[in-house]
């Protein structure tokens, strides 16, 4: 236990200090939570809803950390460390590769925590959003949202020959995750069609349910995605460790 | 005495090349090893066989009674190792580094005594790529005496350090010995070989082409210096 405190100390002190995810996982979803904000201010989400514009994207700009932290951060800190030859210092140490894993997903649950620490104050106290349904739900719903995207990145970090692979697959699905999952566009003015292809996406589902948990509005079939998530997390972690490469 | 390292019929060959070329050696208790060699000789890849970061073709590798690939976990906790090319996180900085590789083993030293003991006390609050090319060295020195291992594995140990910061290192060695550490070595300083090495073993092309002590390569050689015996016996001499 103390070697692992120590390593995630370490370990966050220098993420902290590369800046990276400072700037994409807590600053830039305050920055968007300012400048919906500014535009949308306390307006209802549509004429007659009981809900507001922010409150209808709170769960949306809670992902920005998650899929900062998961498709880009995760996979390019793991396979860094792979093509530095930092893992083989470690391989030659009695840690365990579960540990090292565990350490560097801890840091991106980290990062989420403070965004989502940072944007609910900041969006409750300046555009006085509420939550309308269960804070609990909306809890559990972000937390798996989280774990499944992180181990994704997790996944990524742990196959990826090298960096560069690594951040090619992290673009792949960083980008159309963030675009098209409802974190930036609003899922609703999508065509039908592409609403299905992405529902695939478990940042997309995740989204949904933490914005209905949220605005307190029924949901049907949870189940599946929560399912969903929950089999993509224990899957990725498996294989991570699994097939874990310290060269 | 007892046996520490035991190395049998080792092959190792990537693609058509063989790398190491059924190698055998052992290691005996609180000795220091010297495995000698030109570039591309296989000392390395020698050494990563030893230690189960490569996988090797044939033969066997027991340490300390250990398998390396199954028994990491426990073999890693008496054992050191300074890598060749030994990398570390970008920012990272002396006291950082020292702090986490102590944190991963159950009874290490104090690290903040073996920092001043190899000169470098006064630079932990540094970061690590701002030290000259010695320092590092003796960094990575240090990281792998923190265990307090009972075998230490030193590939090219003195590379890039100094007269002096050399003859420290061959002290700081030769004390760490006689309280019955064994130490596994490579290097290009035969001068270093000859004062801190009980055996040796010469490699060419991967294979094993003497084996013995520091005097017995003189005599078989029939070299009165030591680097000329080294020459002579590894084939260096003949190319030129």
């Amino acid at each position: 236990m103390k070697s692992f405190r120590t390593l995630l100390k370490n370990e966050l002190k220098l993420n902290i200090r590369n800046m990276n995810m400072v700037i994409f996982a807590v600053i830039m979803p305050l920055i968007v939570l300012i400048i919906l904000g500014f535009i949308y201010g306390t307006k209802p989400a549509e004429d007659g809803a009981a809900y507001t514009f922010i409150e209808q994207s709170f769960g949306a700009l809670c992902s920005i950390s998650i899929c900062a932290g998961g498709l880009m951060g995760l996979p390019l800190v793991v396979s860094e460390y792979r093509e530095r030859k930092i893992l083989k210092r470690f391989q030659v140490t009695p840690v365990s590769p579960a540990k090292l894993l565990l350490v560097e997903f801890l840091i991106y649950v980290i990062y989420c925590i403070v965004s989502m620490l940072t944007l609910f104050p900041a969006a409750a106290l300046l555009w006085k959003i509420k939550i309308h349904g269960s804070f609990l739900l909306f809890l559990g719903i972000w937390f798996l949202t989280m774990v499944s995207t992180l181990s994704i990145g997790l996944l990524v970090g742990g196959i990826a020959k090298n960096t560069k692979s690594a951040s090619v697959i992290a673009c792949i699905l960083y980008f159309p995750m963030l675009i098209f999952s409802g974190a930036t566009l609003p899922f609703e003015v999508m065509p039908v069609t592409m609403q299905k292809i992405i529902s695939i996406l478990p940042l997309t589902q995740g989204i949904q349910l933490m914005k209905a948990a949220f605005l307190g509005v029924p949901v049907e079939n949870v189940l599946l995605p929560v399912i969903v998530m929950c089999a993509v997390t224990l899957v990725c972690f498996g294989i991570s460790v699994r097939c874990f490469k310290w060269e | 005495m007892q046996t520490v390292i035991n190395v049998e019929q080792l092959s190792k060959s990537y693609g058509n090349l063989p790398a190491v070329d059924k190698l055998s050696l052992s290691v005996k208790r609180g000795t220091v090893y010297g495995l000698l060699g030109a570039n591309g000789a296989g000392k390395s890849t020698t050494i990563e066989c030893i230690l189960g970061t490569k996988n090797f073709d044939s033969g066997t590798v027991s340490v300390l009674g250990c398998n390396p690939k199954k028994d990491r976990h426990h073999l890693f906790q008496n054992v050191g190792v300074q890598f060749q090319e030994g990398d570390y996180q970008p920012e990272i900085k002396v006291s950082e580094l020292c702090e986490e590789t102590a944190c991963l083993y159950e009874a290490p030293a104090d690290w903040k005594k073996l920092c001043e003991q190899f000169g470098i006390g006064a630079k932990t609050g540094n970061v690590v790529k701002s030290l000259s090319g010695g320092e590092r060295q003796r960094l990575f020195i240090v990281l792998a005496l923190i265990p307090n291992p009972e075998l230490v594995f030193l590939d090219e140990l003195t590379t890039g350090l100094d007269a002096k910061a050399r003859r420290d290192v061959w002290k700081i060695l030769s004390e760490l010995k006689s309280n019955g550490l064994t130490i596994f070595l490579t290097s290009h300083f035969m001068d270093e070989v000859e004062n801190l090495c009980d055996e040796i073993c010469i490699l060419k092309k991967g294979k094993a082409v003497f084996y013995g002590t520091v005097e017995q390569a003189k005599t078989a050689s029939g070299c009165e210096n030591f680097e000329d015996a080294y020459l002579m016996l590894s084939g260096e001499e003949e190319k030129e």
